[in-house]
């Protein structure tokens, strides 16, 4: 079987505002295989069942996967209770997230565009803040800002998209190939690498890095990466039988539970 | 301190001991390479032609197959993973054996009687070079790394400093200077948390009690601690001598606690209990995030040709937290939003 390049898949199914990753550069089989079966159901509206999911018949089912500044388990009870025709599974790290994703399929998935093209995932709902798609992400050091080449340098980030995926990510965000990253599996774990020097900077949102600077004492600089805007959560619908109720269960969020998922609104695509 | 190596058996004893309380460590025992009896066999990824091959020898239990599942779903598109499981009846000369088989670019030791085994291994063969080893989940990792002849790791204990960090993000009343109680053999460890909390302004304040510290000494040394010394909260290390059961804990520590009111960070999720008041919060290691931080560590040894060279110790940089939320409600303020950075609140 043919299958298009990551890249290409993403120019037909992404919003393509977010940094991407060069997908064409993963070379993965298990992410092709992930790749052919999106092709697959977007393309013809294909589904596979779920066995064993008590509710199967009632609501449609969205993994999560998300950087926030909660415990996963804070941020799926919050959508537990507020997406009641809606099962939601929200992971914390991205193995478990892959793992799931691989073995029993989501009717939708709600993550940052970056994760969804590198899914393979057309994004239905794109979050905005503000009025924006895209958030700045900069990198925050110790002591005085990482000016000059990133080169050599060693950065940590967290664990997005595996360890090829991510990779990317940084090389394009920081527009060099020659840094080394540390990956961590949540976001409150970024601070430990500055306090114990394991990382010259660390590669963050712009509010999560405001969020580590009031956490600590140490003294943290950040400095703006150039083209380092990076899609806000998007929820991409695979399964079209239940878009209207995702749709309609997402843009009925109330203000309280977007903000923790870091948006204000919700936009159909 | 003599340090692990240094044949103080009674340390290892008390470590071990706490951190067999603490779920860390194996009860069961099993034939090398087989699962224990009842302990589902661990199965490796298929063999990757080609591929160097890292060696992972470890017990065959929970918190350890935990680790194990991190770092193998990290490593295994890289590598051929070899899985050789440590029992109470292994020896140097097993470990030895599956070290020649398996002829692996690096390995992986999990838990002190594992790296004893390696280590008198190579001590018995003084002329033979060892692949770079990663040690994980042992105690003192810092101070054990020394006795291998090519060796890194993380360590297993949670820094202070991340201990305390985790405590100012819950409650209200500030931290700025933390007590803490140690036998004479933990005292390299106290010192190395220094430095670290310092770089948050946390001054940590230690005290040190005999070796054989009756309840007590403890208690003494605690009021002591706690009246004079202006301290804001205490930190109680993992040492089983300073625990020991319910009756010591009462004895010498919530005897003077109750009065005190001052929090208490703790490494084992058992000691933070509502019903019964100790701990106020527990920071303890998180083996995913571990996993994920050993393959980093074994990726930057391949980029470095498998050379251990600058690759010093780590320290951990995960960890979950469980909190008495009722008491730090009711005594010290809880921190708005806080409850949603716990990974257990308990009330």
């Amino acid at each position: 079987m043919c299958l298009p390049t990551r890249r290409e898949f993403s120019k037909v199914a992404a919003n393509g505002v977010s940094v991407g990753i060069p997908l064409s550069s993963l070379p993965s089989v298990r992410r092709r295989l992930l790749l052919a079966g999106v092709v697959v159901w977007v393309a013809f509206g294909l589904w596979p069942a779920r066995p064993k999911r008590a509710e199967a018949q009632s609501k449609p089912l969205v993994y999560v996967f998300l950087q926030l500044d909660a415990k996963s388990s804070a941020v799926e009870k919050a959508l537990q209770q507020h997406l009641p025709d809606v099962a939601v599974t929200v992971f914390g790290r991205f193995r478990d997230f892959e793992e799931v994703f691989g073995s029993a399929r989501p009717d939708a998935v709600l993550c940052i565009t970056p994760v969804l093209e590198y899914l393979g995932a057309p994004v239905t709902l794109q979050g905005k803040r503000g009025g924006e798609t895209v958030e700045p992400y900069v990198i925050a050091s110790e002591g005085k800002p990482l000016d000059g080449s990133l080169a050599g340098k060693t950065i940590g980030v967290v664990d997005l998209m595996g360890r090829d995926g991510t990779q990317s990510f940084l090389n394009r965000l920081l527009k060099t190939n020659d840094v080394k990253m540390k990956r961590v599996s949540k976001i409150e774990d970024l601070l430990p690498l500055l306090e114990f020097s394991e990382a010259d900077g660390v590669v963050l949102p712009s509010a999560a890095a405001a969020r580590l600077a009031e956490r600590t004492r140490l003294p943290i600089k950040t400095r703006d990466l150039p083209d380092g805007m990076v899609g806000l959560p998007a929820v991409s619908v695979v399964n079209a039988a239940v878009r209207d109720v995702l749709v309609r269960s997402f843009q009925g969020l109330d203000g309280e539970t977007n903000r923790l998922l870091g948006i204000d609104s919700w936009s159909a695509q | 301190m003599t340090g692990w190596q240094g044949g103080s058996p009674r340390w290892r004893a008390w470590l071990v001991a706490f951190m067999v309380a603490a779920g860390a460590f194996p009860s069961a025992g099993c034939r090398p390479g087989a699962a224990p009896e009842g302990a589902a066999p661990i199965v490796d990824p298929p063999t990757k032609p080609g591929a160097p091959a890292i060696l992972i020898a470890m017990p065959n239990s929970p918190n350890f197959l935990e680790v194990r599942k991190s770092l193998v779903s990290e490593i295994r598109a890289a590598f051929s993973v070899v899985t050789f499981v440590v029992t109470p009846d292994t020896t140097a000369a097993d470990l030895g054996a599956a070290i020649r088989r398996t002829n692996p670019a690096c390995m992986v030791l999990m838990n002190n009687a594992t790296i004893t085994l390696v280590r008198d291994y190579e001590r018995a063969h003084p002329a033979q070079t060892f692949p770079p080893t990663v040690l994980l989940m042992a105690s003192l990792i810092e101070e054990v790394q020394a006795t291998l002849k090519n060796a890194t790791g993380i360590a297993y204990e949670v820094p202070g400093v991340t201990s305390f960090m985790n405590l100012r993000a819950v409650i209200k009343t500030p931290i700025n200077r933390v007590g803490v109680l140690y036998r004479p053999g933990l005292r390299k460890f106290v010192e190395r948390q220094m430095g670290p909390a310092a770089r948050e302004h946390i001054e940590i304040v230690p005290v040190s009690v005999p070796s054989d510290v009756t309840s007590e000494e403890l208690r003494e040394a605690l009021e002591n601690l706690v009246r004079n010394r202006h301290v804001d909260a205490l930190w109680m290390l993992n040492d089983n001598a300073l625990v020991r059961d319910e009756q010591f804990r009462d004895g010498a520590w919530r005897a003077v606690l109750n009065e005190s009111r001052l929090p208490v960070v703790v490494g084992a999720a058992n000691l933070v209990n509502p019903g019964s008041p100790l701990g106020t919060l527990a920071a303890v290691p998180d083996h995913e995030a571990l996993g994920l931080q050993a393959a980093n560590l074994i990726f930057e040894l391949a980029d470095d040709h498998w050379r251990i060279g600058r690759h010093r110790t780590e320290l951990p940089l995960s960890v979950k937290t469980v909190v008495d939320i009722r008491r730090v409600r009711d005594v010290f303020g809880l921190r708005l939003e806080a409850v949603k950075h716990i990974d257990r609140a308990l009330e």
